[in-house]
């Protein structure tokens, strides 16, 4: 009888096989408190070294391939081209062919030229510090849109820095090796941007598609979403600084698992399909041209006496403030202090009655000057006095009886007399 | 029927390959799949190493030898992703497997058996792709089949034109 294992080694083999993979799947994912399951991007050291071998297998062969510029529409296309020539006249096929290599080499490098000068100009408009990087290579899975970049960790890359255009947003760093690095594409389903659109204000996050088309998700059905509206780089994922441009709307359409969300889609303003040369964020500190530094520094020098001239003006207002008399009398109850005073102002109302009038008491000058008898001058300027300033006199009397329900004097202790008041000549 | 079934000496001879094209025609495969895209953009319907996993499969018919040489380049090519590893590495294990043990049964030097089959394991090892990502592990995933569909078609034309030149390089006893 033949032995169990010998018998049974192929399908063995193959569930020894499964069984490690389903662990190592098992100790990668993790299942998050509220039960979604989700990949952490930070593999330990055991995956990440997987990674790295790949990496490093196949990394060379895209590096060599992309610096020899054998592209494989390039090879087509001159083949045909050589099979064509070779029918017409060999002797003018050398050349043609010659002058058509030469001429295909300087045009890429012209264009690359281009490419590179529109990147510079782009990288030295630009505030914040980038890193000019080329793209070698993806990952081959429309599941999984990353590409790799020819600088590494040794360049100063590191993870989660954010990856551009002149054109717009492209990606994060995501891996990063020695001599290169892995970028995840705005593209893919597992990225996730936070984007403003530029006219309305809504914000939400973009991610990929199944169809490796770009959208903002987890947006509230919206009317005034247009397509042809740009889309913007919100700046709250600690990734992308705000305002770099990521796309516009091209079309919305109602979520198909809730009614009342849509999907708004988006095309991306750069080539996600067609990325050559990019850039990378290593530093979101404002890099500043010279120029813009020396006006900063400029008014950071003018800055200093106009503050100190400030500061000198609050100090003397402070002095003049503790001079000025106050509103709160320290010897009076809260409820009688007279900041809380609503009466009008009446600087009459306060003048001091005199108890012995003489000619210099006001109103008393035209009856000294008319040559009256004293003894009548004595009452008629007091009566005079008392009737003009009966009026006012009475007026916060009138409008504390209403409170007090007696003939209680004012708070505000402004003298009334009761001889002084007309109702209380009339009923004594 | 005789063209299906593997009953001559000749269409149950084990191909032989030298060295050089087991270690390199995989490494091209995984290199081209990373490159390709870069041309090709969105047009990218073919799964490379998969082709290559059925064609030595087909050509061994040892099942150990097509579940390792599934598992080695799904792995290296999960590696090249930013998923989980070994997603890739399940559905190819058990595409190398089936290919291997289809290979025993039947003859797989006929053009119209290679392209269904290529077809087929095309479509097995996006189903187990899909099986153990959003199913096994739980995550979410927009999935299209059109999308399958039509890489399973790319694969089983690459297949075509592909497998005639492997042939050239097998070793004759």
């Amino acid at each position: 009888m033949e032995p169990f294992f010998v018998r049974y080694r192929n399908l063995l083999v193959l569930l020894a096989l499964l069984l490690a993979q389903m662990i190592g799947l098992a100790m990668q994912v993790r299942r998050t408190s509220v039960g979604l399951s989700s990949f952490d991007t930070r593999d330990d050291r055991g995956v990440r070294l997987i990674r790295l071998w790949a990496n490093a297998l196949v990394s060379p062969p895209e590096r060599f391939i992309h610096s020899t510029k054998l592209g494989a529409v390039d090879l087509w296309q001159n083949y045909l081209d050589l099979r064509h020539a070779r029918q017409e006249n060999h002797d003018l096929q050398q050349t043609i062919d010659r002058l058509r290599l030469e001429q295909a080499a300087l045009l890429q490098d012209a264009l690359q030229g281009q490419r590179l000068q529109a990147l510079n100009q782009f990288q030295e408009k630009y505030i914040y510090k980038t890193l000019a990087a080329q793209v070698i290579g993806a990952s081959g899975s429309d599941h999984s849109r990353v590409f790799n970049v020819d600088k590494g960790s040794n360049d100063g890359l590191k993870p989660d820095m954010a990856v551009i255009t002149a054109d717009g947003i492209v990606g994060k760093v995501r891996e990063v090796f020695p001599h290169s690095a892995q970028v995840l594409v705005i593209d893919d389903q597992t990225s996730g941007a936070g984007v403003i659109l530029e006219t309305t204000r809504i914000r939400g996050i973009l991610r990929g598609n199944a169809d490796g088309r770009t959208q903002i998700v987890d947006i509230l059905a919206d009317q005034r979403i247009q397509p042809g509206e740009k889309v913007l780089t919100a700046g709250g994922d600690q990734i992308f600084p705000r305002g770099l441009p990521v796309g516009v709307v091209e079309k919305v359409e109602r979520d198909p698992e809730r009614d009342s969300f849509i999907n708004v889609i988006v095309k991306p303003a750069a080539h996600l399909d067609r990325l050559d040369e990019v850039l990378v964020i290593t530093s979101t500190e404002p890099r500043f041209p010279s120029d813009q530094q020396q006006d900063m520094a400029t008014s950071e020098a003018l800055k200093g006496p106009e503050v100190e001239a400030e500061e000198q003006r609050k100090k003397a207002s402070e002095i003049m403030a503790e001079r000025l008399p106050g509103l709160i009398d320290p010897n009076l109850p809260p409820e009688q202090q007279p900041l809380n005073d609503s009466t009008p102002p009446n600087p009459v109302g306060h003048t001091a009655q005199p108890l012995h009038p003489d000619r210099f008491t006001p109103g008393a000058a035209e009856d000294q000057g008319a040559g009256q008898p004293t003894g009548q001058t004595g009452d008629q300027p007091a009566k005079a006095t008392q009737n003009k300033a009966a009026p006012d006199a009475s007026l916060p009397k009138k409008s504390a009886a209403p409170k007090t329900g007696a003939a209680k004097p004012p708070a505000t202790g402004t003298p009334a007399k009761p001889t002084a008041d007309p109702q209380s000549r009339r009923n004594p | 029927m005789s063209v299906l079934t593997a009953d001559t000496r000749r269409d149950i001879e084990i191909h032989r390959y030298p060295f050089l094209v087991y270690a390199l025609v995989p490494l091209a495969a995984l290199v081209l799949q990373a490159w390709l895209p870069r041309l090709l953009g969105p047009y990218t319907w073919f799964d490379l190493p998969l082709v290559v996993t059925v064609y030595f499969s087909l050509g061994r018919r040892s099942p150990i030898q097509g579940t390792l040489l599934g598992g080695v380049l799904g792995i290296f090519q999960d590696a090249l992703t930013h998923h989980a590893i070994g997603i890739n590495g399940i559905a190819k294990t058990i595409v190398g497997y089936v290919a291997a043990s289809v290979g025993v049964r039947i003859d797989v030097d006929n053009y119209t058996i290679r392209l269904a089959l290529n077809f087929l394991l095309s479509l097995l090892g996006s189903a187990v792709y899909f099986f153990v990502y959003h199913i096994l592990l739980g995550l979410t995933v927009d999935w299209s089949w059109l999308m399958e569909f039509l890489k399973a078609l790319g694969n089983s034309a690459i297949a075509l034109l592909l497998f005639p030149v492997l042939d050239r390089f097998r070793m004759q006893d």
